[in-house]
This record gives structure tokens, sequence and C-alpha cells, in this order.
């Protein structure tokens, strides 16, 4: 079993701190800046969970979401929105799109590895506050 | 008389036999010539008999050798059965045939003398056993006829004649037809009168009243009379027949007294001898006594002239009888026949005096047979069988019949009175007959029966009351059903006054009911008809109504009151009835018009009121039926511009924008009528008369929800003005909805904007802090933590910035469940406990049992209540925090107090201000976006609640949040889909 990681992420800061992040906390990770992109590299990689933008180039987040969805071999595999959108229905439609979970921006350093690991551990429930 | 016709007989009697005999003992041996006659014989005793040396005799027999002596014929016998000698009579192997009557049929085959031989009836026999009196009981009976017959032919027509169903058999002769009877293969049988006499007794029969066609029996000869025998037979017998003591009278007493002892010949040849001897001496004795004899014969004559004088006398006396009388001689020869006679019969006397062979009968019965004079001698059956009526008185004898006329169509009856003439000595001398055509007679008889019989039914069985009384008011007669009715026999009532009996007297009302008969006495034709009361045998009064008929005397005084009466009782019970329902009804109808015309009068009234709401409406009225304008006020008129009364009529399609509209709003509103049972409410466009729509409110109602087809009221309203308005502001809201769009849609790119870099920002001086990139020195730590705080700050303004401008563009969206509420107070005090520990406040709830299941946004409010709690920490250095919940009037009351520092009265109103915080010494330990509270209120309201603050300056504060048990939606405005733009 491997640890990998994908980010799915334009921002180079936020790609930056993310896998910064998982990285110091053992996990492997690797970043793909726009949807298309992701979705090549997710098939290509197997990774253990992915972290997904939802404002990308070429393909935005619900799109890589569904495209992912409709694999089987993604079936286990956590999708976690990680997004800045904070308006009243964003969570849904994300969550609709296929998303396991979703982590709003910004980020907090000390919280986010274990709500990651979390996801990955099955527990799918997304937490408040 | 006596004197000289006393011995005649016994000559009369031994003359022929000795002729006989001595013609019958030389005659045997002669041939068969023109001369020689041959005779067919069958026995039928006692008219011929044919003895065991097959010797004939009887009165055939003697009658023929008689005439054969006088023509010089030698006659043969050829005995043999009846059929056989009928067939050889034919064929002319014999010449004559003895004892046959005449038929059509036989008169067509043989030759028939005019004179007849005998006349005979045909008569009925029976076994002892049987019982049959009457021609009618022969019905389904087995009677035996002589074949060829006549009796069969006759009684063949009489069967017919009485429409019998018998069994004929026909027989070759009477041995056989007697045997046949004997053993039982037969009922009845049927021979002529004299064979059947001679017969019963030797075969044990009965004979029966039926008795029918006297007819004359001849000798026949064969078919043209080729020996010409017939003319002499007629002359002999003719002859034979005028004298009284002739040979043919002497054979028919003995035939008609039974067999006589001559038929043995051995015997009759000894007594002849000593006959012979005595006539010897006969003819001296006579000599001797003719001198004496002619002496006597001039009395006798000269008796004989007084005697005819005083016939004659009588004759005169008969021939002006008003009815037909006639007189027969001993010989049945005519000797009186009156004027009366002549007239009905229209024979006249000189054609009808000394004719016999009932050319009497013939004269008034045509071929009837026998008359009454003909049957005196019968017993009364044998008569009955032939007259209808009957009765004897001595010697006369009364009979009565209906014959047809031959003249006339119709039956006429005649009543015949007949009485046998005896001579001074009580010899028979002949009879005589008066008849008397009472058909007329019978005829008003027998009206008068049927009337009586009418009459007497319907007196009997009528179903009405019919009383006779007389004049003194004594009853007479009272029919069944009266006396049933009221409750008499007749035995108690006859005899007895009406009143007090079927008449009260008093009637019910009072009247004096006596005195009403008298009136009736007196004045009978003012009481024809009379209904008056009655009263029955047990005192039960009835009303009867009465039909009076005065039967008067010649004198024309009233003889006998004849009452019909009906009882009426009921229906006069009925005509009371129908008499106080009328008055009732009569009555009712008055009260029912009277009511009718005030209420026509309400109505005008109403009408009239109605009728100037409706013209002076400021709004448009419209009645429709089936989607057609019915009605419609001027008002409607003007606002559609339609000239008056043209609207009425006309489908209301033609007042829509087009006809989908028409459809829609037809299925919307009538959909909307039937289900919710209430008026239908639409602003829509009317299209005018010119084409040109314009808005109008439309409210329409329906007389009848059920049945919105069947008639609705709309009333229309020009909202053109108002709608303008309406759009105006439509308009406006729209810009300020697509402005506030626009604010959202910025503030949303805005917060998502910022974010980006203040993700970096926490994020980075997160993991600085973590000591993840390498170890800090204090001041750094220190410093890092500042910017931290001032990062984490900036997010909270940014999120609560948006909260606020998403509750003001309406984009908050709840998320409406029941839950505990306990369970989320408890929640939100456990999230601020660490806070509360840290500055040691105690905090406290109060949460009574009331406090149940809340329907709302269960995050939205733990998100206000998470708020207040922490409000009332941060603003408290010491004591306790409360939290409460409790209910009052249906709804939750939550309230969050503290000890802390208060608010001043004049800063309460602004607590709800955006971005106003209070500026106190200790305010700026208490940081803050300023937007807490204000979207704490927002929250609440749009949950349908409201909130609400309370404190003293420097005491502390309460915040009580008032909500219902359950979320109803409240808002108007949709939220906008797309907020994102």
């Amino acid at each position: 079993m491997n640890n990998r990681l994908l980010i799915i992420e334009d921002n180079e800061q936020n790609l930056y701190l993310m896998r910064f992040l998982l990285e110091k906390h053992g996990f492997s990770v690797i970043a793909a800046g726009d949807g298309e992109a992701g979705v090549a590299m997710a098939l290509q990689c197997d990774p253990q969970a992915i972290l997904l933008d939802v404002q990308l180039p070429k393909m935005n987040g619900y799109a890589v979401a569904a495209a992912l969805r409709k694999r089987p071999r993604f079936d286990g595999v956590p999708i976690i929105a990680v997004t800045s959108y904070a308006m009243v229905g964003d969570r849904e439609q994300i969550l609709a799109a296929g998303a396991t979970g979703y982590i709003e921006k910004p980020i907090n350093p000390d919280t986010f590895v274990a709500e990651i690991r979390r996801y990955l551990s099955g527990n799918m429930e997304t937490v408040d506050e | 008389m006596a004197r000289s016709t006393c011995p005649a007989p016994l000559f009369y009697r031994v003359v022929p036999i000795v002729c006989a005999l001595a013609f019958l003992l030389v005659s045997q041996p002669l041939q068969a010539d023109s001369r020689t006659v041959r005779v067919g014989l069958h026995e039928v005793p006692p008219k011929i008999t044919i003895d065991s040396s097959g010797k004939p005799a009887g009165i055939y027999v003697e009658l023929i050798e008689d005439i054969a002596r006088k023509e010089g014929w030698h006659v043969q016998y050829v005995v043999g059965k009846w059929a056989d000698n009928l067939d050889r009579l034919e064929r002319g192997e014999i010449d004559l045939v003895a004892d046959i009557a005449r038929t059509e049929e036989r008169a067509r085959r043989y030759a028939f003398p005019d004179v007849s031989v005998l006349s005979s009836w045909f008569q009925l026999y029976t076994p002892q056993w049987q019982r049959i009196h009457s021609v009618v009981e022969l019905n389904g009976k087995r009677i035996l006829v002589l074949a060829q017959s006549a009796q069969e032919q006759s009684f063949i027509r009489l069967s017919q004649g009485f429409e019998l169903n018998v069994t004929l058999i026909a027989v070759p002769d009477y041995p056989t037809m007697f045997a046949m009877i004997a053993d039982g293969k037969a009922d009845a049988l049927i021979t002529s009168r004299y064979h059947g006499k001679w017969s019963a007794g030797k075969y044990h029969l009965k004979e029966t009243d039926v008795l029918f066609d006297p007819i004359p029996l001849f000798y026949a000869a064969t078919k043209g009379d080729p020996k010409q025998l017939l003319a002499a037979i007629d002359r002999h017998l003719a002859e034979l027949k005028k004298d009284q003591r002739s040979l043919y009278y002497d054979a028919l007493h003995r035939l008609a007294n039974g067999p006589t002892t001559f038929s043995l010949p051995i015997w009759v040849q000894i007594v002849g001898a000593g006959m012979l001897g005595f006539l010897l001496v006969s003819i001296a004795v006579s000599m001797i006594l003719k001198c004496q004899v002619n002496v006597r014969t001039q009395e006798l004559k000269r008796e004989n002239t007084e005697r005819r004088a005083l016939q004659q006398r009588f004759m005169d006396i008969i021939d002006f009888l008003p009815d037909p009388t006639f007189v027969i001689d001993e010989h049945k020869r005519v000797i009186v026949w009156n004027q009366a006679c002549e007239a009905m019969t229209g024979v006249r006397k000189d054609q009808i005096i000394g004719q016999g062979d009932y050319a009497y009968g013939e004269a008034f019965f045509g071929k009837r047979r026998p008359v009454l004079i003909d049957l005196l001698d019968q017993p009364d059956a044998a008569i009955e069988a032939t007259y209808t009526r009957l009765y004897r008185t001595k010697n006369r004898t009364c009979a009565g019949t209906t014959y047809s006329k031959p003249s006339a169509s119709q039956g006429s009856y005649l009543w015949g009175v007949a009485s046998p003439l005896y001579e001074q000595d009580g010899r028979r001398s002949g009879a005589i007959e008066t008849l008397r055509d009472i058909s007329e007679q019978k005829k008003t008889e027998e009206a008068l029966r049927a009337s009586e019989r009418e009459y007497r039914e319907l007196v009997m069985l009528a179903n009405s009351i019919i009383l006779r009384w007389l004049p003194n008011g004594r009853i007479t007669f009272l029919n069944e059903f009266g006396l049933r009715f009221f409750g008499y026999t007749a035995t108690e009532l006859i005899g007895r006054h009406v009143v007090g009996t079927l008449v009260p007297e008093c009637g019910a009302d009072g009247r004096d009911l006596r005195t009403l008969m008298d009136e009736i006495t007196d004045n009978p034709q003012r009481f024809a008809r009379s209904s008056n009361e009655n009263m029955r045998r047990d005192g039960e009064r009835v009303w009867i109504d009465w039909t009076n008929k005065m039967v008067t005397d010649a004198g024309g005084k009233v003889k006998e009151i004849l009452s019909i009466g009906s009882d009426i009782t009921e229906r006069r019970q009925a005509e009371e009835q129908i008499r106080l329902l009328n008055e009732h009804l009569r009555r009712q109808a008055e009260t029912l018009e009277q009511r009718v015309a005030e209420r026509t009068a309400e109505l005008a009234a109403v009408n009239d009121e109605q009728r100037a709401i409706f013209e002076s409406a400021s709004a448009g009225i419209v009645l429709l039926k089936e989607r057609i304008i019915h009605h419609c006020n001027r008002k409607f008129e003007e606002m559609t511009g339609y000239p008056s009364g043209e609207l009425i009529g006309k489908p209301i399609s033609m007042l829509y924008t087009d006809e989908q509209e028409y459809i829609r709003f037809g299925q919307q509103a009538y959909t909307h009528v039937v289900s919710e049972k209430a008026c239908y409410k639409e602003e829509m466009q009317i299209v005018r008369q010119d084409g040109s729509p314009f808005w109008a409110r439309l409210n329409l109602c329906a007389y009848d929800s059920n049945e919105p087809f069947k008639g609705m009221v709309g009333i229309i309203e020009d909202i053109t003005d108002e709608h303008e308005v309406m759009e105006k502001l439509r308009q406006a809201l729209e810009a300020a909805q697509e402005a506030d769009r626009g604010k959202s849609t910025f503030l949303a790119t805005m917060s998502h904007e910022l974010r980006t870099p203040l993700n970096s920002i926490i994020g980075f001086t997160g993991i600085m802090l973590q000591e993840l990139a390498g170890p800090l020195n204090p001041e750094q730590h220190k410093q890092m933590g500042m910017v931290q705080k001032s990062a984490r700050h900036l997010l909270a303004l940014i999120n609560d910035v948006l909260d606020i401008s998403k509750i003001s563009a309406g984009q908050l969206e709840l998320a409406i469940t029941s839950f505990a509420l306990s369970a989320s107070i408890e929640k939100a005090v456990k999230l601020i406990a660490p806070l509360a520990e840290q500055k040691a406040i105690e905090l406290r709830m109060e949460i009574e049992d009331s406090a149940g299941e809340i329907v709302a946004d269960q995050r939205r409010l733990e998100q206000v209540l998470l708020n207040l709690l922490n409000n009332a920490v941060k603003f408290t250095e010491q004591g306790w925090v409360s939290i409460a919940c409790r209910e009052e009037n249906g709804d939750y009351l939550l309230s969050v107090t503290d000890t802390g520092i208060g608010i001043q009265p004049e800063k309460i109103e602004h607590l709800f201000r955006p971005f106003y915080q209070i500026e106190s010494g200790v305010a700026r330990k208490h940081e803050g976006t300023g937007l807490g509270l204000p979207i704490c209120q927002k929250m609440v309201e749009l949950m349908g609640g409201s909130i609400a603050a309370t404190s003293q300056w420097g005491r502390g504060s309460t915040f009580t949040i008032r909500l219902p048990h359950r979320y109803q939606e409240v808002r108007n405005e949709q939220p906008l889909a797309d907020h994102r733009g």
C-alpha cells in the first residue's frame, strides 16, 4: 500500500502549503495544476486520496469528481474538496458531484493532516467547526 | 148394430183360412210361368213366420195368397235372408219381396205399389239390464240394425239429428241380430215394431221409448214390374182396406195381438173339417134368421137416418168451431174437416173427406208421423217421444208440440186435444182432434217467463236494496241483499212499519223522519230520488240513496211504493272529507296566494335594489352560464367598449387575448372553484371590442361551487393604472435585485479571492508556529502569533460580511429539520465551556421539561446560541452565564443571561446595527467583527422568531430569542437561483 496523495490545485502557494504539510507528515504527494491533468494523473498513479480544488482551469472540480466517480476503480478512493467557495450550496454541490469530503479554505494547519487521515481511514464524516 | 156385427169376425176369420188352405194344397206343383209369382220371404215374426217344415205364414202370406187367388196367380215362395232376397229381386230371380219400406234408393232399384200393407214404427229394444229411456242415452252404444234396411237409414238420420255417437252394426237378418244381442255383442237393436214386440219376450228384450219414423211397408216388385203385379196388388189392397171386416183387418188384428194357433196345419185341417160342418148348420140357421134380420134391418135404417141427421148437426157445429177440428172414423178416414182446418192447412174439405192413410196428418204436419190422434192408444211414453207436452183427462189426450210448417220458416207450436170416440155400445168408432196454433201465445209466455225470471234474479241477486212498502208504511218485501244489509230476516220485517225498523224516528241531525215518510207518500214526484238516513237492526246509522217508484192502481191511487236503494254511507263520508279538505285547501291557497303576493313585492323591491347596485357598481359585473355571458352591467360594457346589450349571449372567449389563454383560464378557474369551494381570483388581460387589451382583476364566484358551469358571477376591476404602477415597481425591484445580485456576486467573488491569500497566510503561519519548518525563537514565535491572530480576525470579518450580505440578498437558505432543542443547547454550552472555564465563569443551564422538539434550522440556531453565549462569556469577568429555555404562548423562549458589564440603556437600540460596537474602556479587550448580533437577529427573524436584549448597566444583560415550535415559510421573495453569476 502506497501513501500517495494527489493534489489538484492551480494556486502554487496553496499547493505548496498542503504538499509541505502532508509530506512533513509522511505522505507522498503528486500534484496537477488543472482538472484534465488531475484526471490523467489520477488514472496513472492510483493515489490513496485526491485533494481537489473546485475552481480549476480546463476542467473544474465538479467535472473532475464526476469523471473519476464514473470509474469503479476509484470507488474506495476519497476525493476531498478543498475550496474557498463558502457560499450556500457550494458544499452540497461538490458532494453531489462525487466528492467524499469538504475542507474549507483557509485550511487550519493544526488540524488539516488529521482530517485527511480520517478520510483515509474510512471515516467519511465531515467535521463541523 | 151389435147384433148384426157380432158374428162377422168369426165368419171373416174362417173363410180366408179355408181358402188359403185350399189354395196351398193345389199350388205347390205349379211351374213358374207368366202367371207364376215368385215371392221372396224372410222370417220376421209375427209379420212373416216360417214353421219347421219351411212353410211361411203371416199377414204378407195371407194377403198375397188372397190376391193371387183373385187374380189367378200361382205363388211360389223363396224363403231366404232379407238381403239375399233383395239381391234376387234386383236380378229378377224373384218377382216380389214382402215387407219392404220404400226409400228413394230402393225406388230406383225396385218397383213399388201405391198402397202399403202395413204401417210400422221402428223401435229400439235392449236387453233387460240396459237402461235406455230416451234417444240421447244411446250415445256411445253399439246398436244392431238390419243391413240395407229403411230403419238403418232412418236411424242414421235420427242419430245425426241428435248428434249421437253410436256404433251401428249392420247384420243381414233378424235371427243374427237376436243372436248377437244375446251374446252381449251389442247394447240395443232396432226392429220394426211388430217384429220387436213379437221377439221381445222370446229373447228377454225390453222395449224402449225410442220410437221413430212410422213407415209404410210394401210388397216390392222387380224394377219395371214386368209381370204387372203391382196394379193388381194396389187394387186388391185398397179394396181390402176399405172393408173393416176384410181379411186384411183380420190379419192386422192377429198381427197386433200375437201369434195365433192357425199356424199348426194338421190341427187346422181337423178344425176346418169341423168348421165345415158348423158352416152348413150356420147357413141353415141363417136362412131361418134372414126374415128376422130383414125386419131388424128396416129398424136399423130408420135409426141410421136419425143418427145421420144428428151426426150432420154435430158436423155443422164442428164446422163452425173456431179451432181447426177434424174427426176420423175407425178406419182413420176423415169424416169431418171444419172450416178452420181449411183455413189453417189450405186443404179443402172435399179434397180430404174420406181420405185415409194419414191424409189429415199430412195436411197439418207434413211428413211427420204419427200425429196425436194416431197415438191415443199408445202409452204415454210413446206420445211423449213425439209431443213435448202431454196430459190426459179421462179419455181425452191433450198434447202440444212445435213443428215446422212447410210454408213458414220458423217452427210453430201446435196444441192438440184428441179424444177417442165411442159408439153407444162402447166400441171405438173413431177419434176427434182439435188443434190450435198457440205459437204467439207460446212466444208471449216464453217472453213473460224470461222476463219474470230476469226480474226475480235481479231482485234477489241485486247488490241494491229493493224494498216494497205500502202507503201506510208497512213493509211488504225486502230483497235478500236488503235483509242482509239491514240485519233482519224476512219474517221479522215483513208487515212492520218502515219507521222504527229501517228508518229511525229522527235523524242524527234531529230531523223528524216520521213526517218524511208521510211526505214521500203524499208527494211521490218530489221523492223520486232521495237520500236519507236509515238504520240497521243494531242501530247503526247508514245513508242510503233511494229511488222511489209509486205503483198506482187504475184509479191513480198509490198502491205500493217500490224503493231501490244503495248504501252511500262511505260515499257521504268521503264527500264530507273531500269537502273539508277542499275547504282546508282553499284556505291554504288563499294564505299561500297572499304570501306569494307579499314575497313578490319583497322580491321586486330587492330586485330593484339589486339592479341599482348592479348598474351603479364601480366594478364590472358579469353573470356567466357555461362560459357564456348571461348578463352584465353597464360598467362592464363601458370597460370593454361594447354597446349596451351586445355582450348578452356572447361567449367570453372573445374577451381573452387568445384561445390558449381562454382554455388555460377556464381549466384553472373552474378547477379552483370546484376543488377549493372558493372564488377564483386572477389578474389578467381582457380584450376590448377594438382589440386593445387592458389589465383587470377578476373575482369569479360560482352560485354552486359543485357545478360552476351552471352559473358564475364575475367582478372585474380595471386595474390598468394599478398595474402600471405595479409594473414600474416590479421593474424597480428587478433592477434593485439585479444590483443586489451583482453585489452578492461581488461579495462571493471577493470572499473567494480574499480566502486564497488568507489560506497562505494562516497556513504558513501555522506551519511556522508548529515549527515544522524549523525552530523559532521566542520573539519570532510571539510575532508569528500576532500574524496568526490578525489573519484569523480578518477571516472572521470576511465570513461575517459574507453572512450579512447573503442574508441581505436573501441567499441564506434554511435547512429546516425537526430536532431536540435541549440537545442543541447542550452542544452550544459544551463548545463554550472551555472558554468559560478559562475565565472561571460558571455556566448554568435551566431547561424546562417543556423544551422538546423544534422545527427550525439546527445549524443556524446553534450558531446564534453560540454567538450569544460567546458574547456573554466575553463580556463577563466574573460571576456566571446562564442559558434558559421555557415555553410561552406556543413559542420557545431561549434566554442567555450574564453577570457582565451590561449595556447602557441608550445603547441597547443600536445593539443590532452592523459594525456598531459599544465604545467602552473594555471594548478593546473584546474584539469582534461588530456583525455578530445583526447576523443573529437576521437569522432568528428568518426562522420566524425575534430577538430582544435587556440589560442593567454594570449588572449584566439578557438576550432572549422567541422562536415558534414549527418553522413556517414567511418569505415572500424567492431567493435567486444563481448566486455566483
